[in-house]
């Protein structure tokens, strides 16, 4: 009877202990799915978009080359910019200053420079190609160039500016995009993995009503606007005769002209510079998707690059042009921010594997495969091929002179 | 024999050497004084994809740098050539990698034209002893009198599409080299040295390889001599025995020789291709050689403008390239065999023939080729005297090559003419190309006829004088056609 409660007692806690350990592996595993769920930053996206076209909308073009230019200077790179403009301003036959396109009438920075990319111009700005980039569903034969290649530990910065209004955004004086057809994006690119933060920035007039449709967490957003109210310009440049740049644009870059990629001046600091006196519209931005405490994120989380160093103890070899067949290893040491470039095949570059075309004939029972296969090796092994060459050269030559006093 | 017609040449003509070092020291002087501002090298006449110097340099810096250098399509010649003539090309000063290629060259051509020179006078004096013992005297001392090979070096030093190709740094000298070294080793019956000759001309480009059967017939049997008919024909008008019509060609074919000939060519070919072999071996062997150097050839995959009747292929439906390619290359195969059989008392003659209809078709020409065989031309001016439209002709040739850059400046460089001005004078310059070869085969076959009435003249009286004996057949009367 002792025994048998003692086997009760045995199986009972055998059963327990099993429960409680499959408990905590469920939830270690949970934990780490957790933890796998929120990935680490590892590159920067921007996709800034001008949604207007013709001369008199100059300075939406300026608002959006000048950022361009911003975030390229805090360093994130062409490959990682979508720019899409309509791109008529700097060649317009109106521009008395050709091919260069300023934000300001001091004419001191021409935003037109030497590299500027520009991935969709003219006519291929449109609400499709848009939504294209966002959502990444393109058609095969569109280039990387032209895609918004982002994954799940990207932060992109969205800029769109323009001539808007409530819950909506024109493009191009012909279609428009809703508030609801962004959050529907915006929702994809979630689902799909596309981004870990995203920050929306708007500059057109009513623009806080664009992005009052998001649900999707990790997205940040803020506009010039907010409903009912309009957006302005800052000044007019009377040389080139139009406006050349929007209020809210211009106090945005005021800030990070005095940054440079190093600092870390947060994002509440942006926030609230704006001032809505200067402005004369209010800034209004929303917080309430982000997780991250504003005050503690730096802007370059957006609007510069992630400069990561993956330390390394391999050592680099490099190969030469013979060897290039032998040498199978791929040793790469990655700094880059790409995570392709965490994969390191490390190999043994010592062990050299001989691509040979001449077949080496199996040794064994028949002498003559052995002195083949010395006779061959041999052959492979001459590395002076020139020094053989020209001693055949002149062989063959002292042949032909001998051979011919032979024979007269 | 010999060494008296050797005395006789050098007594009456010693200016041969001063003319043969003035010419050397012209072509030094120019490329020493003038190197930049005769830019032969430029012109499509003179440089071809196969032969321009500038290719063979880039293909031995490819191969410096441990590519293969074929790599890119630039270089379609022999890797043995880049071992030879590659380390000339780098530039260690400023300009003495010109002088040290262009004294390669000129070298090159000495040596040929002292070549031709020896071919010369062995063909003359094998055509005064076969003229002897045919007794025909009226051509015998017109023999005698002309030093067919001074004449021919001569000519082929002076030549000024020579002094234009020596110094248009292409290496068609080397491979005029070669198929004259063959031609005199076969001439001198030195077996070895004809077949390296041979082999060598034929690996550096692909259609010296149908020299194969004049050198065959100069080792067989012998030199150029009036047709065997003749020599029976005498025998006969002699009261002779009739020999067999079927022994009739060979008669004196040394067999054995031929064999040996196609023994050394082999062994030659092998020494060659093992010494390419090594020399491609980290790259990709001998198949990318053959591919990207007789394939080239022979699949003309380069367009530009050249000097050949090339310029049809440029209008070529891509359907039908393949048969235009057969067509082209079939061209010069065809009248190999019928000029052979024509020919075959004659394979001096045969080879000139040979190498002239190959400088006309062949895929990529240059005034290199048409040097060499206008310097043969002088090997056979006995024969050929009497040949119709020599000024004609002359005038033709020096027509066309002077306008031939002109068109070019004016297509390329002036924009005010069109591909058609070329391609005009290049046609043009085949045809009279075309139309020497012509005439002088005609006017040989002219001065064998005018050699059968000779000697029947010679056989005819002897005939007459033994006319009295009975038993003895009338000489056949021969009709001369006009």
């Amino acid at each position: 009877m002792t025994n048998r409660s003692i086997n009760n007692v045995l199986s009972r806690s055998i059963l327990t202990t099993v429960i409680i350990t499959l408990l905590l592996s469920s939830s270690i595993l949970h934990f780490s799915d957790a933890a796998a769920s929120s990935s680490m930053h590892t590159n920067n996206w921007a996709v800034l978009v001008c949604t207007s076209r013709f001369w008199f909308n100059y300075r939406h073009m300026a608002n959006t080359l000048s950022l361009y230019r911003t975030v390229k200077r805090l360093g994130i790179p062409d490959e990682r910019i979508i720019l899409m403009l309509a791109d008529d301003m700097a060649c317009n036959a109106r521009n008395k200053y050709p091919a260069q396109v300023f934000n300001n009438e001091n004419h001191r920075l021409n935003l037109y420079g030497d590299n500027v990319e520009v991935d969709y111009r003219g006519y291929e700005v449109t609400v499709e190609n848009f939504l294209r980039v966002l959502t990444g569903r393109h058609e095969n034969a569109v280039p990387r160039s032209k895609r918004l290649l982002s994954d799940e530990g990207s932060h992109i910065l969205l800029y769109m500016t323009g001539h808007g209004g409530d819950e909506f955004l024109k493009f191009q004086d012909s279609e428009e995009l809703q508030s609801h057809d962004l959050a529907d994006a915006v929702k994809q690119m979630k689902e799909k993995r596309r981004f870990k933060e995203l920050l929306i920035m708007v500059d057109t007039c009513q623009a806080a009503t664009l992005f009052s449709q998001l649900h999707s967490p990790g997205v940040l957003a803020i506009g010039s606007s907010m409903k009912g109210e309009n957006s302005y310009s800052h000044h007019l440049d009377s040389d080139v005769g139009v406006s050349v740049v929007d209020r809210f644009t211009f106090y945005t870059l005021a800030f990070f002209e005095r940054l440079n990629m190093y600092d870390n001046a947060s994002l509440s600091s942006l926030f609230s510079s704006f001032n809505p006196n200067l402005l004369l519209s209010t800034a209004y931005y929303r917080t309430d998707l982000y997780q991250e405490q504003v005050e503690k994120v730096p802007v370059t989380n957006f609007f510069g690059s992630v400069m990561k160093t993956i330390h390394t103890d391999s050592a680099y070899r490099a190969v030469s042009g013979k060897d290039r067949s032998r040498v199978k290893s791929d040793v790469s040491s990655a700094q880059s921010d790409d995570v392709d470039a965490q994969r390191m095949t490390g190999s043994d570059p010592e062990r050299q594997v001989d691509h040979s075309d001449i077949k080496v004939v199996k040794g064994g029972g028949c002498p003559h495969a052995d002195l083949w296969n010395a006779i061959v090796e041999k052959f492979q092994g001459v590395k002076n091929v020139d020094q053989i060459v020209n001693y055949g050269l002149v062989g063959m030559l002292t042949l032909v002179a001998v051979s011919t006093w032979q024979s007269s | 024999m010999e060494e008296s017609v050797e005395k006789t040449t050098r007594k009456k003509h010693p200016w041969f050497w001063s003319s043969a070092l003035a010419s050397i020291i012209l072509r030094l002087v120019l490329i020493i004084y003038f190197p930049n501002t005769l830019n032969f090298s430029s012109r499509p006449e003179v440089s071809t994809p196969v032969t321009s110097l500038r290719r063979l340099a880039e293909g031995y810096w490819l191969k410096r740098s441990s590519m293969s250098p074929y790599a890119g399509s630039m270089y379609h010649g022999s890797p043995l050539l880049l071992s030879i003539l590659g380390p000339l090309t780098i530039d260690r000063d400023e300009g003495q990698s010109h002088l040290l290629c262009g004294l390669a060259f000129v070298i090159a051509d000495f040596v040929t034209a002292i070549l031709i020179r020896a071919i010369g006078q062995r063909l003359q004096g094998a055509d005064i002893q076969s003229l002897k013992s045919l007794g025909a005297g009226r051509h015998l001392k017109i023999s005698e009198n002309f030093p067919t090979g001074d004449i021919a070096s001569l000519v082929y030093l002076w030549n000024p599409l020579t002094i234009i190709t020596c110094l248009g740094y292409s290496t068609s000298p080397i491979e005029n080299l070669m198929i004259v070294l063959s031609l005199y080793g076969a001439c001198k019956r030195l077996v070895p040295l004809a077949a390296f000759g041979w082999v060598m001309a034929s690996h550096l480009s692909l259609y010296p390889v149908i020299l194969i059967i004049p050198l065959v017939l100069l080792i067989g049997s012998g030199l150029d001599t009036p047709p065997r008919k003749l020599f029976l024909q005498e025998k006969h008008g002699d009261g002779y025995k009739k020999t067999k019509t079927g022994s009739l060609h060979l008669i004196n074919f040394s067999w054995r020789r031929v064999v040996l000939f196609f023994l050394w060519s082999s062994a030659w070919a092998l020494y060659v291709l093992v010494l390419c072999g090594i020399s491609l071996k980290d790259y990709s062997g001998l198949g990318e050689m053959f591919k990207r150097t007789y394939g080239f050839i022979l699949s003309v995959e380069d367009l530009s403008p050249n000097i050949g009747v090339l310029y049809f292929f440029a209008e070529v439906f891509d359907f039908f390239r393949d048969f235009f390619l057969i067509v082209f290359h079939i061209n010069i195969l065809f009248m190999v065999l019928p000029l052979a059989i024509r020919l075959h008392h004659r394979p001096c003659f045969l080879a000139f023939v040979y190498i002239a209809i190959s400088s006309i078709l062949k895929s990529y020409p240059s005034v290199g080729d048409s040097a060499l065989y206008l310097g043969l031309l002088g090997l056979f001016v006995n024969a050929l005297a009497d040949m119709q439209f020599s000024f004609f002709l002359f005038s033709g040739y020096l027509g066309t090559l002077l306008l031939s850059p002109v068109m070019h400046n004016l297509w390329i460089w002036r924009g005010t003419g069109n591909a058609n001005f070329y391609f005009a004078t290049a046609m043009a310059y085949a045809c009279f190309q075309i139309i020497l070869v012509v005439e002088s085969v005609s006017s040989m076959l002219n001065h064998d006829r005018a050699l059968k009435q000779g000697t029947t003249d010679v056989a005819k009286k002897v005939c007459q004088s033994l006319k009295d004996e009975p038993g003895l057949p009338t000489p056949r009367k021969f009709s001369l056609p006009k």
